[in-house]
């Protein structure tokens, strides 16, 4: 899968935790960090946008997804079938946007899980150190080498159910080392700053010491990681489904596509069953890495793209005040 | 040295724990192993293998002894490259199933994920050299955008638009259909003009990742004391970019570069299903949908060690471009 990995996650986002008021509503002083960024702000409008379709699919859907109608098959995107339908003449809108339901809430829970154990494994290893932080170093660097889409196809094999929670296990079992490395790399930063020897030394013991000071202070970049294998679960679950080792009965992304695929749409020049369900996981997948660029931009500002100089060229064009910047 | 033999050591490792996994995988699963593989064949599938049952007993290692006994047995066969015979091939074996399609494999992704590297590298450096430049505004962002997409859906797309639509491309298999496999000009060719269009869709899906982690790198590269020096010094600006700034900035990326292969390995599956490129990728999809688990195993070990061999070939090179590791 593509991956666009973010090297900076330490990001100051919980210094500016004083909240800033906009009207009547209190945004957190996090988000509102975020939403000045323009690459974070985009992002997050994505995102939001496609949760909120996710949440309203009931209503906006026309007819049950997976309904089949021979009259109306194979049609072009018209006002009637706003996405088209596909080869049984299912409403290939509906598909998606109830799909939509299926697809994030997959993504997030197996991202959330993986960053679960790689939070525990990943933050106590590098607090302890010793031999347990150089088992959980080497286990993170095998997991990493082997590869994880042929490992989840062979896995995904032997699955005799591929239910939803079976599937959030299966990934996240699989993806958890990528967290894993960057936020041990992270806490091995943090451990010997002062707060945490002061625990250390007032008596606390280590498992205080992980959880109740280690881990709050490193929340900003657990949910930065969190963000990452949210979208890289993501793209591996649909891509289990292209490849028709997901649950087949379900509605969602990965399985339109694997429909359109099956019945070699693309062949006959029908683009529309799986343009947009590919479109609506690119738009969530860069909506997502918007939001890991911000962060980086955020937390180095040297990474921010400058805008001054190409809005004096954009004057110089239009013949205006070039020159009085 | 000692570096390296860490490394080497890690590496056998690695393969110990792969193939581990591989022989844990179906008795992880609840019940009798080889009943659950049975289950999933059919009466027909049964009838037309009569050996089946025997070899996913000598798959499992004999399936009468204890597990430690099937593992020796198991890893000893492995060593012998014995992989058993493949189900869905009956009764060809497993290792010239992947012998006749890994070289297929290993062209595509080879020569696409290093020209994806020496785009990506290129371009996130001049995007960090002129930040807010054409590149830095214009470029970057595209590739961003287009390598948010997952492998397959850039193929499909690749396959519909450049493909179909404009004609450009063969879309499907890995040479015409009227050519046989052999050394020659005819064959080399067809192969060549197949293989383009995957190796478009994986430069795509894989570029903006090396663009955004080479740009990240450089940024922090350009404010050293030694770039600076070398601006001092009236170096030409080119080369300040590539000689001094460039070439340290490249490490990172390169460290990089094994992780990212393996997921390489894994969008190479999705890119060879979708132009029906006779590859390991599309094997292994049609092993696990027919149920050849001999034949997905042994895809599943021997894409393990080619990464890793990935990874060594990587180490040597940052071997010889670190002197730093030399004196480790």
């Amino acid at each position: 899968m593509a991956q666009l990995e973010p090297t900076a996650l330490d990001l100051p986002l919980v210094a500016a935790r004083r909240g800033i008021n906009v009207g009547r509503i209190r945004v957190p002083g996090w988000l509102a960090l975020l939403l000045r960024n323009r690459k974070s702000r985009t992002g997050l409008l994505i995102v939001a946008f496609m949760v909120v379709v996710a949440l309203i699919s009931p209503l906006i859907s026309v007819a049950h997804p997976n309904d089949f109608n021979i009259l109306a098959t194979r049609q072009a995107p018209s006002w009637h079938h706003l996405f088209g339908t596909t080869d049984q003449g299912s409403d290939v809108f509906s598909q998606v946007v109830v799909g939509a339901r299926r697809s994030l809430a997959l993504g997030a829970l197996a991202g959330a899980l993986a960053t679960v154990v790689a939070a525990v494994l990943g933050i106590a290893a590098a607090y302890v150190g010793g031999i347990v932080d150089e088992i959980v170093n080497l286990l993170t660097n095998v997991f990493l080498t082997i590869p994880a889409i042929p490992l989840l196809v062979v896995a995904s094999g032997y699955l005799k159910t591929r239910g939803m929670w079976t599937m959030i296990a299966v990934i996240a079992l699989v993806l958890w080392a990528f967290e894993a490395r960057i936020l041990r790399a992270q806490a091995l930063t943090l451990k010997n700053r002062d707060f945490i020897l002061a625990a250390k030394a007032s008596g606390e013991p280590t498992w205080r010491v992980v959880f109740g000071e280690l881990m709050p202070n490193m929340i900003s970049r657990i949910a930065a990681a969190f963000v990452l294998v949210f979208y890289i679960a993501l793209l591996v679950d649909s891509g289990l489904e292209f490849l028709g080792l997901g649950d087949q009965s379900a509605t969602s992304w990965g399985v339109t596509i694997y429909w359109a695929q099956v019945n070699s749409t693309v062949l006959q020049g029908e683009w529309w069953p799986f343009m947009f369900p590919s479109l609506a996981l690119g738009l969530t997948v860069l909506g997502l890495v918007l939001v890991l660029a911000g962060i980086d931009e955020v937390s180095n500002p040297r990474l921010r793209t400058e805008r001054t100089e190409r809005r004096s060229r954009l004057a110089a064009l239009l013949g205006g005040k070039a020159f009085t910047r | 040295m000692r570096w390296f033999a860490r490394r080497l050591v890690f590496y056998v490792f690695a393969i110990w724990v792969a193939l581990t996994v591989n022989f844990l995988l179906p008795r992880l699963m609840p019940g009798s192993p080889i009943a659950g593989l049975l289950q999933h064949l059919s009466p027909a599938q049964l009838a037309a293998n009569p050996g089946i049952v025997q070899t996913y007993e000598a798959l499992l290692g004999g399936g009468h002894h204890s597990i430690w006994q099937d593992y020796v047995t198991y890893l000893h066969r492995i060593a012998h490259f014995n992989f058993g015979l493949s189900t869905s091939n009956y009764p060809t074996p497993v290792s010239e199933v992947i012998g006749r399609t890994l070289p297929y494999s290993i062209f595509l992704v080879g020569v696409a994920f290093i020209l994806a590297f020496v785009i990506g590298t290129g371009i996130g450096m001049v995007a960090a050299w002129r930040r807010g430049g054409f590149t830095d505004s214009v470029v970057v962002p595209a590739f961003m955008t287009v390598s948010a997409f997952p492998a397959f859906v850039l193929a499909l797309l690749g396959l519909y638009f450049l493909g179909l639509k404009a004609g450009w491309f063969p879309i499907q298999h890995a040479y015409d259909n009227d050519v046989i496999p052999a050394w020659s000009w005819t064959f080399v060719s067809s192969a060549f003009r197949h293989a383009q269009l995957p190796i478009l869709a994986i430069i795509a899906a894989y570029t903006g990742g090396w663009v955004l982690n080479m740009r990240t790198v450089m940024v922090n590269t350009i404010s050293e004391d030694y770039v600076g020096m070398a601006h001092a010094k009236g170096l030409h600006d080119r080369r300040v970019m590539t000689r001094y700034a460039g070439r340290n900035a490249i490490l990172p990326p390169l460290n990089g570069f094994a992780a990212q292969f393996a997921s390489a390995v894994g969008g190479l599956v999705f890119i060879e299903i979708v132009f029906s490129y006779p590859g390991v990728g599309y094997t292994l999809q049609s092993a696990v949908l027919g149920n050849d688990y001999p034949l997905a195993q042994g895809i599943l070990v021997v894409l393990s060690v080619c990464v890793i061999v990935a990874n060594l070939i990587m180490d040597v090179l940052n071997f010889v471009l670190d002197p730093r590791l030399r004196t480790a």
